[in-house]
């Protein structure tokens, strides 16, 4: 069997944000900025086609849909069909396999597209389906939907252990949404003050309004493929898949591996599998996208990723070193605070961003970024996920 | 009662709008733990064959893929480890705020559970809490073309009463 190496070559976004669209037009828009970021491809070229969603059996009445949204884009996977589901990670784990169908021959031209309809037309329904997206017997009849009481507890623990401050937490929240601030396929393009997010509305304290990303629409889509084939497609620099890593050591809040809600061991697993797996470090990734849907998962993320020591996430964050000009620019195109988090797309909304950085085309840009890293955390933190992508030298 | 925008489900019972567990025995393999609860004990299977209890309950072990399990006891009260109170965004089917806490139930064993029947503010790191055991509304089942209805129970932790 012929090992490939494997190239993400396009990548597209429909607008992201409360969108008056379903979910199979808003797979069409992201298809589209896909297709017309790889002009040479052929859409009958494309063999495989995986699908991240992870709400559209709840909030849009469809389950299988990766047929559906094959046929209205117009492609013919004749090598894989097939949708994943890892909620916040499905776009990532849609990348992960897409890399092992490319790498092993099974598959020659990939489309990874995902993303959520999420916005129901009575709003109850929304947080009502979130139930469903924990472990539904045991977390969901305790009226834990989305997450916010654990990471309210995880921002609690480092508080306590670490003596991290409110005013460190809002750090991410007012880099993230000046970031996303000139993006236009962001849910939010307006900075935000550290006053404002410091006197923000109460959600479950100490995490308030600014501190949780918003429940988004969107669709985002990516295309990869080996590296001969993409050498004939682009001119552009060929951004490689170097490490992957995906991790579960418990489910839901059943059996948490760490000593407290702040300490993260599979994530710190999952990162010293993909570093291993790229043979990098910390120190060579030039810009990163983690998983930032409550300010105190940067914080946590840049230490289990060893950006910075354990405990000193909130100094690294509150003295620019996650930001441009620090050790490590992190969610240059907003984040999920900014961006929106419509689960299946994230993942691929963060490769999309890896893959103009490295090439070089990013619109808050690090210069010379040669090495990329995203991270995905799923639900209620129960798996970690982690793409490492490498610009050819 | 008509359903707006949807008549055709006048009367029924969407079963995966449900909130709370379908614990009925012909839906589930593990109905004993809500037969118990509903006697305020909070048990969970031990393996006949390993030892092992794992939290929540299984059909099979985790450890040894033994079917020889049995019910046991797990502890009703435990400390308070950290306490939230969600005040927006709270799922239909619960008031604001919504209390949650990482209770220690001993032995290497936390829960992360909903706080009934406590203010806000009034619950603090290393309070006791113990078992709150109520009725949640009945599921339904269709049996040969009849519609029974099975009374179901869930649980949550309650502040133990400080006595002065």
């Amino acid at each position: 069997m012929t090992v490939r190496d494997v190239c993400i070559i396009a990548g597209g976004m429909s607008r992201w944000g409360v969108r008056e669209a379903s979910i199979v037009d808003m797979a069409q828009e992201a298809a589209k900025e896909c297709f017309e970021d790889i002009p040479a491809l052929k859409k009958e070229n494309i063999d495989g086609f995986l699908f991240a969603s992870s709400y559209c059996g709840r909030t849009s009445f469809q389950v299988n849909i990766a047929p559906v949204i094959a046929e209205r884009i117009g492609i013919k996977p004749i090598n894989m069909c097939t949708r994943v589901d890892t909620l916040c990670a499905g776009g990532s784990s849609g990348i992960i396999l897409a890399t092992g169908l490319i790498k092993s021959g099974m598959a020659d031209i990939v489309m990874v597209a995902g993303g959520e309809k999420l916005y129901t037309p009575e709003r109850w329904e929304t947080y009502y389906s979130e139930v469903a997206s924990v472990d539904h017997d045991w977390d969901g009849a305790q009226g834990i939907g989305l997450p916010p009481p654990w990471f309210a507890m995880t921002a609690q623990a480092h508080m306590k252990f670490y003596g991290t401050t409110k005013g460190q937490l809002s750090a991410v929240s007012v880099k993230n949404r000046r970031n996303s601030a000139n993006n236009p396929k962001a849910h939010f393009q307006k900075a935000v003050t550290m006053e404002e997010v410091m006197a923000a509305r109460p959600i479950v304290p100490p995490l308030s309004l600014f501190d949780c990303c918003p429940v988004t629409d969107g669709c985002a889509a990516v295309i990869l493929t080996y590296a001969d084939k993409a050498r004939e497609l682009t001119d552009r620099p060929l951004v490689y898949v170097k490490g992957t890593a995906q991790v579960s050591l418990h489910s839901m809040s059943m059996n948490w591996p760490g000593e407290h809600p702040a300490d993260w061991p599979h994530l710190r697993v999952a990162a010293k599998k993909a570093y291993q797996a790229a043979g990098v470090g910390p120190d060579d990734i030039d810009v990163a996208m983690t998983h930032d849907c409550f300010t105190i998962s940067e914080i946590i993320e840049m230490e289990e990723l060893g950006f910075c020591k354990k405990g000193e996430g909130g100094p690294f964050v509150e003295s620019g070193q996650n930001d441009f000009g620090g050790k490590i620019p992190v969610n240059t195109d907003g984040g999920l605070l900014g961006c929106g988090h419509p689960f299946g797309g994230t993942g691929i909304r963060q490769a999309r961003e890896v893959l103009r950085q490295l090439q070089g085309r990013a619109t808050n840009q690090v210069k010379g970024a040669k090495i990329g890293l995203t991270h995905n955390l799923s639900g209620l933190n129960v798996e970690h996920t982690i793409l490492i992508y490498q610009r050819e030298p | 009662m008509p359903v707006p925008g949807v008549p055709i489900l006048e009367d029924k019972y969407p079963s995966t709008m449900d909130l709370y567990p379908l614990e009925a025995k012909e839906f589930n393999r593990i109905h004993q733990f809500y037969e118990n609860l509903k006697e305020k004990r909070f048990t969970t299977t031990k393996c006949k064959k390993c030892g092992h209890v794992p939290f929540p309950p299984r059909v099979i072990c985790p450890k040894c893929n033994s079917e020889d399990l049995e019910w046991v006891d797990l502890p009703t009260r435990g400390k308070v480890l950290y306490v939230t109170e969600e005040v927006a965004g709270v799922p239909l089917g619960f008031e604001s705020p919504l209390i949650h806490a990482l209770v220690d139930l001993g032995q290497g064993r936390t829960l992360l559970t909903r706080i009934v029947n406590c203010k806000e503010g009034q619950l603090k790191e290393g309070d006791e809490v113990q078992l709150a055991v109520f009725d949640i509304p009945p599921m339904r089942i269709e049996v040969k073309g009849t519609i029974r209805e099975e009374n179901r129970v869930f649980f949550a932790f309650e502040p133990v009463k400080k006595h002065k």
